[in-house]
């Protein structure tokens, strides 16, 4: 082994730089041409520090451009074993406080490692077009730096509730609820109700019994409907009837709606309510 | 009807009212009881803009519209009287709304594959319930991913008017060129040195002229 393996100092009462100078001479790394002979002063963290420390941490990729940042290390040559040996030693501190390791934590350790033992292997000379197995890492992690960035930059932004306030007058005791028009279905039931009144001033001539068939009474009504263009709602009713009979020739012509057999159309609010046959209205179209 | 008058009364709505207003919304209010045209609105709000100098609250132009709002400089003390009401917002809050934000339309897994963790359901509500997120649809994938993007409210809220007046995304950088010495190649891969020099993107052209040169 020529360089020292990093562990995480758990004794606070441990000065880190005396620690370090039981492993003089030989450079345990070296960054970019130039050989390190300390460890980072920054790599020595309090366990105590670290539960809070994690919390800081939002996920890692955060963790891994903390790492490369702190270090000053560049990240488009990042010493994927020394980077990796730090995580992992992470991971498992994290693992001896019994913190709960999210799982991609443990995802990026096997993507470092692989990387890493993908950088020992030699290179086949047939794999020729094989990229560095970095860049994608490397990618990422310049994507994600883009983002972090920027989330700080709009952190900055003047901020409803904490940099400006939205101001206000009372106006409550000003409101006046807004009337709205009464709904048209209410407007069918008033009709209805009408040719009802109507009906009743010819009850006591009624005497004759009558059997009553919605289906026969939709014929009836399409049969009246038959070369007019329109008729009025209220003509359908034959007002010397009982009211159970207007109840089937309101219900037949509900019916016939629901089969698209006939249309009822009103050209303007309150006006009179047509009905218009959709069937004869076809046979004229494939006659012409 | 008299430019003071006007002025006033626009005043008073925008004071009344909590949420931004719009040039035609504070038309559509006045004009329905006295004749007035937009430009005048837009001439007394001015003024009004011109009066709120010497104070501390001032009008703002945002995305739905103008508001009436205590200036900045007077956010110190405020903050006093709120400061328990002041929200704060976690760095993976922001993160994600910044992803949605200018990568909007945006779905999960595309923040998951930028951010590197799991989108968590707690941001994701707090975002929907603040109103600075919604949905506008579902990509036509398997599992078809809702597609989220941001409101008008969430330009409202950090004193916006459109998304292009968000602070600029720092440039997009590309890996340079990462080829290794792999004939120098020892345990230690502090020894690689990679050519730094010159930015190229990741290209398979040219890896192989390199490759060729090292041979």
């Amino acid at each position: 082994m020529n360089k020292p393996d990093l562990k995480f100092i758990h004794n606070e009462d441990i000065d880190p730089k005396l620690s370090q100078s039981q492993q003089v001479e030989m450079p345990f790394a070296i960054v970019d041409g130039e050989s390190m002979t300390e460890l980072p002063s920054d790599l020595y963290i309090p366990p105590v520090a670290l539960k809070v420390f994690l919390d800081t941490f939002e996920g890692p990729l955060d963790l891994l451009l903390y790492l490369i940042r702190k270090q000053n290390l560049n990240i488009l040559d990042v010493p994927i074993a020394d980077i990796t040996d730090q995580y992992v030693n992470y991971i498992n501190l994290m693992k001896e406080l019994e913190l709960e390791l999210a799982g991609e934590y443990l995802l990026m350790a096997a993507m470092l490692a692989e990387i890493k033992s993908k950088m020992l292997l030699p290179l086949f000379e047939e794999i020729e077009d094989e990229e560095d197995p970095r860049a994608e890492l490397v990618r990422r992690l310049l994507e994600y730096e883009r983002y972090r960035t920027v989330s700080e930059e709009l952190n900055k932004l003047q901020r409803l509730e904490r940099d400006v306030f939205i101001t206000g007058v009372e106006s409550s005791h000003l409101a006046k609820p807004i009337e709205l028009p009464e709904i048209a279905i209410q407007e069918l039931m008033l009709s209805f109700q009408k040719v009802l009144k109507r009906a009743e001033m010819f009850t006591s001539l009624h005497l004759l019994k009558e059997p009553l068939s919605v289906r026969e009474r939709m014929s009836t009504i399409l049969e009246k409907l038959k070369n007019k263009d329109f008729l009025d709602f209220t003509e359908l009713f034959n007002f010397e009837e009982h009211k159970t009979g207007l109840v089937v020739t309101f219900l037949a012509i509900l019916e016939l709606m629901k089969e698209s057999l006939i249309e009822i159309v009103q050209a303007k609010d309150f006006g009179v309510i047509h009905v218009k046959a959709l069937i004869s209205d076809n046979e004229k179209n494939t006659e012409h | 009807m008299n430019n003071n008058k006007l002025k006033n009364i626009i005043e008073a709505i925008l004071l009344a009212s909590y949420e931004p207003l719009s040039v035609d919304k504070l038309f559509k209010i006045i004009t329905s009881k006295e004749k007035t045209s937009k430009s005048d609105i837009l001439s007394a709000i001015d003024d009004l803009q011109k009066d709120y100098e010497d104070k501390d609250i001032e009008i703002t132009k945002v995305a739905s519209g103008f508001r009436i709002q205590a200036k900045s400089e007077i956010g110190e003390y405020l903050n006093i009287m709120f400061a328990d009401r002041t929200p704060r917002y976690s760095r993976a809050l922001l993160e994600t709304l910044s992803i949605i934000a200018y990568r909007q339309p945006v779905t999960r897994g595309d923040i998951e594959s930028i951010r590197g963790v799991s989108v968590s359901t707690s941001i994701m509500r707090t975002l929907t319930e603040r109103n600075w997120i919604r949905i506008i649809g579902y990509r036509d994938v398997p599992g078809k991913p809702a597609m989220f993007a941001t409101t008008p409210e969430f330009l409202d809220y950090f004193s916006l008017q459109k998304l292009e007046e968000l602070p600029d995304l720092p440039e997009k950088k590309e890996p340079m060129d990462l080829d290794l010495e792999f004939d120098e190649q020892t345990t230690n891969d502090q020894d690689i040195s990679a050519n730094v020099s010159e930015p190229i993107s990741v290209n398979a052209e040219l890896d192989t002229d390199d490759l060729s040169i090292q041979d």
